[in-house]
């Protein structure tokens, strides 16, 4: 019934290239998730500051981050700021493109987190003398991450997802990009693909399963 | 601001690839959301063990860029079963699956947010099944899943962006066209990060204060 | 009840197996349709015209095949990438795409003799200092992923041991790329070179050298059990040379001169 046939030797003798791209796609998912948390608890500061033009700029980045497709952010980051001479490796755009997104879905999970914790503790801290930097370093913080970790491991997933879209940017060294290419000399594209389906699978959960022994450890009280 | 070589013909040509992006949308919207329903019921009512086939596969559209699903299902329907798809058709249905998988989550969320106390009155009032989903389960966890429910399809929306792979120009590959011709790639891209930006804004505002609203009571 | 859908499902998908194995020159004859995968970014070989339809000599190609086999031609745009999964998914039935004719292409699709050859060039950003083709070592370069000349591109980059190889997805956002100043040179063909160069669309480029390539001989595809069509593009390619309709072909679309010629000397086919 298939007339097709399939040749999987072809597509798993690229394997370790595959892998090695798989390594990639991770480094930059870190990355971007680690440079994520902190602007968006950067931004969830400004939004909280009272101050007009600081707040206008986070809800003006949460906004855009939030409401554009994650492709047009990196393809953007690419070929719209080099409108302005600034030029940036497909690397370097991919992982702010997915930065500038991970920052924006994440400042909206904390503002919500945010709304979890009665004001009266920021009140209580700073009646202890802290300042409300430190009120806010040390009281509300470690409880809006730990509100938030959910949604944090589900950014996660999604920024290794996303570090699909670095094609469109000339990237050739994540797990996709190489993917492409070998099937661009090979043409295996069922064989390839499939391959490296299930490599991102297995990333992602790897991903949430350590996200949950993290959280068993952190959360135990 | 701008000075530009872009005629009324490319602002239609735009138009049609945005036409098409919203009717991709559309359509794997409603149908994802109808599987969404049947999947994340049937995971709720049969248990963890004997729903665990479908949740692993529901898992795995969620687990595989959106890129990878779309090539893998074009390959597969068109080279290894021969099968002849439009692009358009297979775009709709791996979003489609897409969108259950991610609606099945909401909905089983949703019916879990239900009290189970409220249920069981509703039951030993003598309610059947069908009357307990449909007046006591129904009203209370639309209320928990409609938010959701929005970005969801917001999110559709966006991801639609990736069909080109399967040859369908929709907006952002109409970008492309354009500024392939034109190049003039910033005011292109503009516009069509304000036209997403247009449809979504709203909608996911809305989609707030609906959250808002509903969680005070 | 159930067995009899079963069954029918069962006959339903032998005979979707089966259509799919009829001679495809026969089923396209029958459909009154040729599906032409062609790339549209291109220039001159497929691009869009001002209201942005389709044009090009790849595109021209396409029509006088479908005239030749008296259908009607369907063009449909791939990225170079996207041409042979667009033909191994049944999308298209021909590729007609200036793909060239590599052995490891050949594992996969079927390829005719060739119907065009391609000379390369290296295109520069004047603001790199590339005077000649060496002059890309250590630079930053990149062309049209998947394509004959990103393939030796990446090899050269190999072999230098320095400077970084991109590939962009279309031949567009490579150009682009060029003229923002993000490349420093790319090799293309010497047609989509002098087009983008003379197009005035991208500021700040020039062609400054050949690549030392042997010439890029392109050619049509399809599936490559499907001899009968094989044949078939084969007689049609030598008629297009000996009706002087591909002279004609590289007068309205590359210009003036002598068209490539199409066969290596000292060997068959």
């Amino acid at each position: 019934m298939f007339s097709y046939t399939f040749q999987w030797n072809q597509a798993l003798a690229r394997l370790p290239r595959m892998l090695d791209g798989a390594l990639v796609t991770m480094q930059i998912a870190i990355l971007s998730m680690v440079i994520g948390v902190v602007l968006a608890i950067i931004l969830t500061m400004f939004r909280r500051s009272g101050n007009r033009a600081l707040s206008g700029f986070a809800t003006t980045w949460v906004e855009i981050a939030r409401n554009t497709p994650a492709l047009f952010q990196i393809y953007m980051a690419h070929f719209g700021i080099a409108s302005f001479g600034i030029h940036l490796s497909p690397y370097m755009s991919l992982l702010i493109g997915i930065t500038f997104n991970n920052a924006g879905y994440l400042a909206e999970n904390f503002r919500g987190a945010l709304k979890a914790i009665p004001d009266t503790q920021t009140r209580a801290g700073r009646s202890l003398g802290m300042s409300e930097i430190g009120a806010f370093r040390y009281i509300i913080l470690p409880q809006m991450l730990r509100i938030s970790f959910l949604p944090m491991t589900n950014q996660m997933v999604w920024a290794i997802l996303m570090t699909s879209l670095g094609v469109t940017v000339g990237m050739n060294t994540d797990l996709y990009g190489v993917t492409q290419d070998l099937n661009a000399l090979t043409f295996r594209t069922f064989e390839l693909f499939a391959i490296a389906a299930v490599i991102f699978y297995l990333i992602t959960k790897a991903i949430t399963l350590s996200a949950r022994l993290i959280a068993a450890r952190l959360f135990r009280y | 601001m701008f000075d530009t070589a872009l005629t009324t013909n490319d602002l239609i040509f735009l138009a049609k690839g945005a036409g098409i992006t919203i009717l991709v949308t559309a359509i794997s919207v409603v149908i994802g959301t109808v599987l969404g329903i049947i999947f994340g019921v049937f995971r709720y009512q049969v248990g963890a063990i004997w729903a665990a086939p479908l949740t692993f596969v529901l898992d795995i559209f969620r687990s595989i860029p959106l890129l990878i699903q779309l090539v893998l299902a074009n390959a597969f329907l068109g080279t290894v079963l021969q099968l002849r798809f439009s692009g358009f058709t297979i775009a709709c249905m791996v979003l489609s699956l897409y969108t259950a998988a991610y609606c099945a989550e909401i909905v089983r969320g949703a019916i879990d947010a239900v009290p189970v106390t409220t249920r069981r009155a509703a039951r030993s009032l003598g309610m059947s099944w069908w009357q307990d989903m449909g007046n006591i389960v129904l009203p209370l966890a639309t209320r928990v899943a409609l938010p959701s429910w929005i970005g969801l399809a917001l999110g559709v929306m966006k991801d639609s962006a990736l069909v080109y792979v399967v040859q369908v120009t929709e907006l952002l590959k109409s970008t492309q066209i354009l500024i392939t011709r034109l190049q003039e790639p910033l005011f292109l891209l503009m516009i069509c990060g304000a036209f997403y930006f247009l449809i979504s804004f709203p909608l996911a505002r809305f989609g707030g204060y609906l959250e808002r609203r509903w969680s005070n009571d | 009840m159930k067995t009899s859908y079963l069954t029918g499902a069962l006959v339903a998908a032998t005979m979707i197996a089966g259509a799919a194995q009829a001679n495809k020159l026969d089923d396209i004859i029958a459909s009154g349709t040729l599906r032409c995968a062609v790339t549209l970014d291109f220039p001159p070989m497929g691009m869009r015209d001002e209201s942005n339809n389709p044009v090009g000599l790849d595109v021209d190609y396409c029509n006088d095949l479908a005239a030749a086999l008296g259908v009607k031609a369907e063009i449909v745009e791939t990225p170079f990438p996207e041409r042979i999964p667009a033909l191994m998914s049944g999308r298209v039935d021909v590729g007609v795409a200036s793909t060239s004719d590599t052995l490891e292409r050949a594992k996969t699709v079927g390829m005719s003799i060739p119907y065009y050859a391609f000379e390369n060039a290296v295109t520069a950003n004047e603001q790199a200092g590339i005077s000649d083709w060496e002059g890309m070592k250590g630079k930053t370069v990149g062309a049209t992923a998947g394509t004959y000349e990103a393939i030796w591109l990446e090899n050269q980059v190999k072999e230098w041991g320095e400077g970084t190889f991109r590939p962009y997805q279309t031949q567009a956002d490579v150009f682009l790329a060029l003229s923002q100043g993000q490349l420093d040179a790319t090799v293309s063909t010497v047609e989509v070179a002098n087009a983008n160069v003379a197009s005035g669309n991208y500021p700040g480029i020039a062609v400054v050298d050949k690549a030392p390539m042997v010439p890029d001989y392109v050619a049509l595809f399809t599936m490559r059990n499907e001899y009968g069509l094989l044949n078939y593009l084969n007689l049609f390619v030598n008629q297009q040379v000996r009706t002087g309709r591909y002279a004609e072909l590289y007068t309205k679309w590359i210009g003036e001169g002598e068209p490539a010629s199409l066969t290596i000397p000292g060997v068959y086919r």
